[in-house]
């Protein structure tokens, strides 16, 4: 089913790792900076800086401005950007082939940025501006609010954006001493994929980042202790309402994570799960899935559903009905699971930004090398047993709830 | 540029079938047009369209709304089946060695309905839910708004219906509906993949060729509102900021250099609202232009959205780089937006969803299918003259302004 493509790695001498996927028969070249670092690296007072300094990243090197960047990438018809989570930051762009030579060059150009005094009050004010914006956003709301207050004092609860406070206060060398402490080669991963040459692209990355400085960069681990909170937020004029609960679950690096993965498939998955047809294929829930948040060191099962305030307490009877017997599936429930999984992956994969992503994503967080067919593997070795075995590890008995009401 | 191979196909029926072969994936994707959408609802039920829409997946052929759902899930299909302002689409992507069974479900959907009343009222809850979640998120709130002041009736509708209306829909009234809407006159199957042209003709007149059904015409697109601007009073951290003013039609005089416009305008993180009210001055996250064209109509919007005390500041950029642009654009700005176009092209050809999607949509607006290169060529033609006199036919003198927030705007 899958056609096997040429992968490449290799470590600079500095620690920068590089991963290569050729695909011959791709149209573009997609190439991403993978960077261990995100919110859940702050501390409180920090909250809101890995992001922060992501937009930096396009506003200035030694020798480009803010101007000279975006045009750069504008001339080469760049498809780029850049995201930061509580685990990690990463900054891509895809071009067709013949741009590659320049992409790489701005790319890596970018990733030492010059932190400028002035663009960093401009942008301090963008980003202030990201915060209101997610403010309006009634699922945001309650998403930001309720990982601080399930995760607790586990960094995986950390804001992305941070608060207006956070950010307000954040002084350019603060974000000098936390770049030069994160933004070691040594934590970092460089991947390309699609249609270039691999040994040319290992020895233009050896010029470009060769020369930065090396270090040891540290993650924090703690371990994650549930405790069950119950919490309702309030909003102004809301029609709607908000509801969640959280369980532990498998973080990234434990093998529990396909088994749940797919049982989260069969009950909340967008269309034909076991939720869906409780809730939303009968009018009461306008959305209703289950999810799992994977971190490095936890993981947390999130049933989600919106709907009318007249209807909440039928959903979330109807939700902990569900989840009570999670186990409580058919075969064909379990095969259309983990066919519905399968070809995800496989049409995602078609792509050379989505190959770029998961190699990158499966890199940073486990140290692996994504390889599809051994994802499919994995995938399809799920059967009822390895589902029962993890729900011994990981039962989703215990609940936190949060809601977001009308105030 | 163009590599894959395409077939067009006529069926007597007046249902079109295009297929396009691409060996380099292994997915195939559909798009399925039927000619129903909001505009043909009646007035005093705007959504009827939808809830017909959402009712064909409600069991169809000899298969319950389950059984419909999870035959669709048996061979991993993500599918979706949706209903806009001038059609309802049908639409899949899945791996190609399973399109034989997904077509019967979509002949079944589009053909065989069971229509089952029993539904009616869950499906009308969610469209409800739809609109009180848009009421509740600015940025949508403003768009709508924006749509139904700006476009005459019937093309001003809301894509989400309206409350009032959703509540009176019948179920005689929908199978009225469905009997003169779904039909295969007008209608455009298009399927792009790693299949073989030949066998799925063949597999299109077999589902497809006795479906009978009569022409539905667009209604006429009558003279535009006067345009002015427009507050809506809320309580908000941040305050939305639309505006629409007219361009070119789909494909016609004007539109490549339509598009290149819109490029220099709005393109990636170069185009010029973005550098001069983000970059430059920081006021704030989100501000574009977005160009959309029919063969009908073609408009240009502009959003921001910015917290209150910014806003008027970010309003008057947004105006002055709108209105000033005439006259001024560089040969830089030229070249880098078509080959930004040009990007965008070619890296579609990666994605089956992207090709079967860009082909029933030029067959559904054109009656014909523009290849890459076509398109590639035209935009390279545009000149720095075509570009004037486009800015020149469809400048921002006059737009539609809604604005929603804590508080009002003005505008010179």
């Amino acid at each position: 089913m899958i056609t096997k493509l040429t992968v490449h790695e290799k470590t600079l001498t500095n620690g920068l790792k590089l991963i290569g996927e050729i695909n011959p028969a791709a149209k573009s070249v997609a190439m991403g900076f993978f960077v261990k670092t995100g919110a859940r690296d702050e501390t409180p007072k920090e909250a809101g800086i890995s992001h922060f300094l992501e937009h930096m990243m396009f506003k200035g090197t030694e020798s480009r401005n803010t101007l000279d960047i975006t045009f750069a990438l504008g001339n080469m018809a760049a498809k780029s950007n850049a995201y930061t989570s509580e685990e990690g930051t990463v900054y891509y762009a895809a071009v067709l082939p013949e741009y590659f030579g320049n992409l790489k060059e701005i790319l890596c150009d970018m990733l030492r940025p010059s932190l400028d005094p002035k663009e960093f009050d401009v942008e301090k004010k963008v980003i202030l501006e990201e915060i209101a914006l997610y403010q309006d956003r009634p699922h945001y709301y309650l998403f930001e609010n309720m990982s601080r207050d399930y995760f607790g004092n586990h960094p995986a609860g950390n804001s992305v954006l941070g608060t207006t406070q956070t950010v307000g206060s954040i002084s350019r060398d603060e974000m000098l001493d936390y770049f030069e402490r994160r933004y070691l080669p040594s934590n970092m991963t460089l991947v390309a994929t699609g249609n270039y040459d691999w040994n040319k692209f290992a020895e233009d990355a050896e010029n470009y980042c060769g020369k930065w400085q090396t270090g040891k960069v540290e993650r924090t681990f703690s371990k994650f202790t549930f405790n069950k909170v119950e919490k309702n937020y309030k909003k102004k004029d809301l029609s709607q309402v908000h509801f969640a609960m959280l369980s532990e679950a498998p973080s990234c690096k434990e093998e529990e994570r396909y088994p749940l993965g797919v049982l989260s498939v069969i009950l909340g998955d967008g269309s034909g799960s076991k939720l869906y047809w409780e809730l939303v294929d009968k009018g009461l829930a306008e959305a209703a899935e289950v999810d799992i948040d994977e971190k490095e060191d936890t993981g947390a099962m999130m049933v989600y559903a919106a709907t009318e305030p007249k209807n909440l307490e039928k959903v979330e009877k109807i939700l902990k009905r569900i989840l009570k017997t999670p186990a409580d599936f058919t075969e064909e429930e379990l095969n259309r699971a983990k066919t519905k999984l399968l070809t995800r992956t496989v049409l995602g994969g078609e792509s050379t930004m989505g190959r770029m992503r998961s190699l990158g994503h499966e890199w940073m967080s486990r140290g692996k090398i994504h390889d599809l067919s051994e994802y499919i593997t994995s995938i399809k070795a799920v059967n009822r047993e390895s589902i029962l075995n993890a729900l011994k590890k990981y039962p989703l008995t215990e609940w936190s709830e949060f809601r977001l009401l009308p105030e | 540029m163009m590599v894959n191979q395409q077939q067009i196909t006529k069926l007597s029926n007046g249902l079109t079938l295009i297929v396009e072969e691409m060996d380099a994936v292994k997915s195939v994707a559909y798009t399925l047009i039927v000619p129903t959408g909001i505009v043909h609802d009646k007035i005093e039920t705007i959504g009827a369209s939808l809830l017909l829409t959402e009712l064909t997946t409600k069991g169809a052929g000899n298969r319950s709304s389950r059984e419909l759902s999870e035959a669709f899930d048996d061979i991993g299909a993500r599918h979706s089946e949706s209903s806009s302002a001038y059609t309802a689409s049908y639409s899949g992507s899945l791996l190609a060695e399973n399109l034989d069974a997904a077509l019967p479900l979509v002949a079944d959907m589009v053909r065989r309905p069971q229509l089952p009343k029993e539904e009616i009222d869950n499906i009308r809850s969610l469209l409800l839910q739809d609109i009180y979640s848009i009421k509740d998120n600015p940025s949508r709130r403003v768009m709508n708004e924006l749509t139904q002041l700006y476009f005459p009736e019937p093309f001003n509708r809301p894509s989400s219906g309206e409350a009032e209306g959703i509540g009176k829909i019948t179920i005689n009234e929908l199978k009225e509906l469905f009997e003169r809407t779904y039909s295969p006159n007008g209608a455009v199957l298009s399927i792009a993949g790693n299949v073989n042209a030949v066998q799925v003709e063949k597999l299109i007149q077999n589902l497809f060729s006795d479906w009978k059904g009569e022409k539905i015409e667009l209604p006429k697109f009558g003279p535009m509102p006067k345009r002015g601007m427009h507050h809506i009073q809320v309580e908000a951290a941040q305050l939305q900021i639309s505006l629409a003013y007219p361009s070119t039609k789909f494909a016609a005089d004007g539109y490549y250099a339509s598009r290149v416009a819109s490029d220099i305008l709005s393109g990636g993180m170069f185009g010029r609202l973005f550098i001069e009210v983000r970059e430059k001055r920081g006021l704030c996250y989100t501000v574009y232009l977005s160009t959309s064209s029919t063969s009908l109509s073609g408009v240009n919007v502009a959003y921001a959205g910015t917290t209150p005390e910014r806003a008027q500041e970010t309003f008057d950029v947004m105006m002055a780089e709108l209105k000033k642009v005439k006259g001024t654009v560089t040969e830089e700005e030229l070249s880098r937006s078509k080959a930004n176009i040009k990007a965008s092209l070619v890296m579609s050809e990666e994605s089956s969803a992207s090709r079967a999607g860009s082909n029933a949509s030029d067959w559904w607006w054109l009656q014909r299918l523009r290849s890459l290169d076509e398109i590639q060529d035209s935009i390279q033609a545009v000149t720095f003259r075509d570009i004037d006199r486009y800015f020149e036919d469809y400048p921002c003198d006059q737009p539609m302004i809604v604005t929603l927030g804590s508080k009002e705007l003005k505008y010179a």
